[in-house]
């Protein structure tokens, strides 16, 4: 009883240290612009208001900058979960010449920055007509290099002698990889359906870079047009992040459960 | 993390673009266009304010040009220097862009940039300082849209009988008095992101620049005599350097700061920040003189036209008309930018405030950044020095020393 009590504390405390800065933003994004900078700085809004909402809908079109970063995450979601599985499922289990090459070379992919690649990239994009589009957007970022490792370190647990057996009943390699592989992977296809979600929703530098019109502006791109040199909006700024942290909060939210398997199953964070 | 990328991307640019293309030899010569044809759509990038603002404002240019339309899209500050950089490596810029003008050279020199023609535009319409921005290897590239410079902010009701200080000895006795009575955190001296901007007014005010000949030269006596006057405000305890990170401006509008330096937006953001009643209870002057004079730094950004554009005349028509005094001047009334047009600054909107009419007299004697492409790299590393050097951790000798030697590394890009 006593263990628990004491435990109980300390989770809490824990929780608080976490919590306190979305709770903070989140009471912010109430607060009037003077208020957000006053110091000694206050926790709840002495004055609420909405402007900043309101603003921020006004000022930009909101609804369509948060329908492109939809688009464009759940596009990247099902690509990612499609073809990383597909990849890691031959890395794992059939055997060619130079696999082991390969998959260094996927490996190596996930040592370079992305930003050094970011300029050729963009060139090739360009090159292929693909600038100011969702597809120049989306398809740099279809099958990520992690994402195939992940999928490969879970798809080698499973055992071969299903696979086998299957084989033997006379599936071929699509069948064996719908029907049997890809039900047993559902928390590492979470996890990473988790992670690509989020990594799309947060992206800046190259949707910002490719998107040359504001129609075709995600979430991160329209609301840097807030932050200045001079006079940064932080109003408006917090406002738009508790707006692009929202859906990422509730998606963990029902999603926990696997995202927690699926570290524990891969060792991966 | 930024500065690393913005470095990493700058190489990979330059050398993306650097195959076929030739910026040596003698200064570029300008195309002739012909205005009076133009028609089509023009793509205009603009960032921050500015790009919020410049979409409605340019209508009045569509009304009065029918066949040509304007599109303008708005970007980021943050994002604006890589977006560009990779569009001129991608060939998919857009026909205008506004760019930050310490940004030119770096961009002239990837030969995508269209120089001015002489006939369209007259140099002397603008301040001389604001055209120089515009200026790489003797060739002028776009315009001068709108301007900044810095000047001394000061609170008017702390002490009697305030009158702004005219050398740099009376800003010291200045800001004593300011701190004797009640302004307890003196004069706010930036020490971060942006510290250049500090030094630059004080380092030509002894008569030092930053480079010559293609070469830094940020280990002088000027620059050492330069760092001496700034630091001697944090050693004197005029200046603090333990105030949170966004504390000012708030900390002047509750008079725990005297005065600053900084540029005209402030005024319109002491507005917001301080009321109705905070008007009357600050004003502007010019720089302090120094021993060489009372040169401050000029900034701003510059809108220029890409090469091989298929509407380049509809592009400089629009460059035309929003340098035009009444244009301008109505800018200034919508987006609170200073014109870069001198013409503009007799203009009713701009006589209004006096305060205002401060930054247009000090824009007669103000010099920009040095106009080469690593300036942005130098930049950063005086920052960090110049940190070090404010927190006590290092003498000026030592920290004029060690921007010089970071800087020889990085270079001109000459």
């Amino acid at each position: 009883m006593k263990r628990r009590a004491s435990s109980y504390v300390l989770l809490t405390a824990g929780l608080l240290v976490v919590v306190f800065p979305f709770l903070w933003t989140l009471l912010a994004s109430f607060k009037p612009e003077s208020e957000i900078r006053r110091n000694p700085p206050t926790l709840l809004p002495a004055e609420w208001t909405t402007s900043n909402y309101s603003g921020l809908f006004e000022r930009m079109n909101m609804g369509t900058a948060f329908l492109n970063s939809a688009v464009i995450a759940v596009a990247l979601v099902v690509a990612n979960l499609l073809f990383c599985s597909m990849v890691g499922y031959a890395f794992a289990k059939l055997r060619f010449r130079f696999r082991n090459t390969l998959f260094g070379l996927v490996m190596v992919q996930l040592m370079v920055p992305a930003i050094v690649v970011m300029v050729p990239q963009f060139v090739l994009i360009a090159k292929l007509g693909l600038v100011n589009t969702f597809l120049g957007i989306v398809l740099p970022f279809v099958v990520a290099p992690l994402g195939i490792f992940m999928m490969r370190q879970f798809i080698a647990d499973i055992p071969d002698e299903l696979i086998q057996a299957a084989r033997v009943d006379g599936a071929r390699e699509f069948r064996i990889f719908f029907s049997i592989v890809l039900p047993l992977c559902r928390p590492a296809l979470a996890t990473l359906g988790l992670i690509t979600f989020m990594t799309s929703w947060n992206n800046f530098l190259w949707p910002a870079v490719v998107a040359q019109s504001e129609d075709m502006y995600t979430l991160p791109v329209a609301l840097a047009i807030f932050s200045n040199a001079q006079a940064t909006q932080y109003g408006l700024l917090i406002a738009g992040a508790v707006v692009v942290v929202a859906p990422i909060l509730l998606l963990f939210l029902f999603l926990q459960r696997y995202f927690v398997q699926g570290i524990a199953s891969t060792g991966l964070k | 993390m930024k500065k690393k990328y913005a470095i990493g991307l700058l190489a990979v640019a330059l050398a993306a673009t650097a195959c076929g293309r030739d910026s040596g030899g003698p200064a570029e010569e300008a195309q002739a266009v012909d205005t009076a044809k133009a028609s089509g759509s023009v793509t205009v990038w603009a960032m921050g304010t500015e790009g919020e603002k410049l979409d409605a404002f340019a209508q009045k240019f569509e009304q009065a040009n029918p066949g040509i339309t304007v599109n303008v899209t708005a970007l980021g500050w943050d994002v604006a220097h890589d977006k560009i950089t990779a569009a001129i490596a991608g060939d998919a810029t857009p026909d205008v862009s506004m760019i930050g003008n310490t940004w030119l050279s770096e961009m002239v020199k990837t030969g995508a940039i269209e120089p001015t023609p002489a006939d369209l535009v007259d140099q002397n319409a603008f301040f001389p300082s604001a055209w120089a921005t515009g200026v790489v290897d003797g060739a002028a590239y776009g315009v001068p849209w709108y301007v900044e410079t810095r000047a001394f902010y000061y609170r008017t009701d702390l002490v009697k009988d305030a009158k702004a200080p005219a050398t740099w000895d009376e800003v010291t006795g200045f800001v004593k008095k300011l701190k004797d009575e009640g302004a307890e955190l003196g004069v706010e001296q930036n020490f971060r992101t942006g510290s250049w901007q500090e030094i630059a007014p004080l380092l030509y005010q002894v008569g030092g620049d930053f480079q010559a000949d293609g070469k830094w030269t940020l280990d002088t006596p000027q620059m050492v005599q330069a760092l001496e006057h700034w630091g001697s405000f944090f050693k004197d305890g005029l200046a603090v350097t333990n105030q949170p990170t966004g504390a000012f401006p708030q900390t002047f509008v509750a008079g725990r700061v005297g005065a600053f330096y900084s540029g005209p937006w402030m005024i319109t953001s002491m507005e917001q920040e301080g009321g109705e009643s905070f008007k009357d209870k600050f004003a502007v002057a010019p720089y302090p003189k120094g021993p060489s004079g009372g040169t401050s730094l000029v900034g701003g950004s510059n809108m220029v036209v890409f090469k091989d554009k298929p509407n380049r005349a509809a592009a400089w028509k629009f460059l035309t008309w929003l340098t035009d005094p009444k244009v301008q001047a109505e800018w200034y009334t919508t987006a609170s930018s200073l014109p870069s047009v001198q013409a503009a600054w007799q203009e009713p909107a701009l006589t209004a405030d006096e305060r205002v009419q401060v930054f247009g007299a000090q824009l007669k004697d103000a010099k920009p950044a040095p106009a080469v492409p690593t300036w942005e790299q130098v930049a950063r590393v005086m920052e960090v020095e110049l940190e070090k050097y404010a927190l006590g951790k290092q003498d000026s000798a030592a920290t004029a020393k060690r921007m010089q030697e970071q800087a020889d590394q990085i270079g001109t890009g000459a």
